[in-house]
């Protein structure tokens, strides 16, 4: 039963994120945003395959989409966050600069700060919940649907913002090319189409 | 699955598009 609840997470929402962050960060690049803004749960996938961390469905639900007590012991303790974060950001280092680098670490860490108000009160302060701190988690995600609302609000304002930057930018190096504008709209809308594929999948149990 | 998909879609798909889009570089050697 364990992996059928692997996927019931925060997903789109931190892309979406992600894309706003493009546009105030327009030399860091949109693919190692995505990369970074889910780092914690690629990091998770193998912890949870191995039965270190588990999801398991809150008491008298089915599991689904934000019904998941999600036992991440490691990957989302605020500890193990900061370090998974510092540790992304200087590999990030060895080939961009130290401010690209500053800012995929960040948003590595956003993944927990905005993971902190959707989940139940399930992510420790210390890995392993060392010393038995209280859990933290302000479970939003008991009103699923104010959850879903939240993440595809984030998916749009991301894009929003994504797309008046990578127009500005367009603009600034080819106020004449058409097809750099035409490159805009195809990313604007892979973005809007990926939110709504994901958390749709998502929603769905898929 | 749609973990997966997400990933595909994000990085692969809308990074590889928003590559070609003319930004400024976040290599160390350049301004």
């Amino acid at each position: 039963m364990a992996e059928r609840h692997e996927e019931y997470a925060v997903i789109a929402g931190h892309f979406g994120f992600a894309a706003a962050v493009k546009a105030r960060a327009p030399s860091v690049p949109l693919w190692a945003l995505m990369l970074a803004c889910v780092w914690m749960d690629v990091l998770f996938v193998p912890l949870f395959a191995a039965g270190i961390e588990t999801i398991v469905p809150l008491p008298g639900t089915q599991g689904g989409y934000g019904e998941g007590i999600i036992h991440a012991d490691y990957t989302h303790s605020l500890a193990g966050a900061l370090l998974i974060a510092v540790t992304f950001g200087l590999v990030a280092a060895i080939w961009w600069r130290s401010s690209v680098a500053l800012v995929l670490g960040a948003v590595v860490f956003s993944h927990w700060a905005l993971d902190l108000p959707m989940h139940h009160a399930d992510m420790p302060l210390l890995p392993g919940n060392a010393g038995n701190f209280p859990l933290l988690g302000f479970g939003l995600w008991r009103w699923p649907w104010v959850s879903a609302v939240l993440e595809i609000g984030l998916v749009l304002l991301g894009t929003f913002l994504y797309a008046r930057a990578a127009s500005r930018a367009v603009e600034a190096a080819q106020p004449t090319g058409a097809p750099a504008r035409t490159r805009v709209r195809y990313v604007t809308a892979a973005l809007l189409l990926s939110g709504l594929v994901t958390l749709g999948l998502n929603w769905f149990g898929m | 699955m749609s973990f997966i998909l997400g990933i595909l879609l994000f990085v692969v798909v809308a990074g590889r598009l928003d590559a070609r889009l003319p930004w400024p570089s976040a290599t160390k050697n350049t301004p």
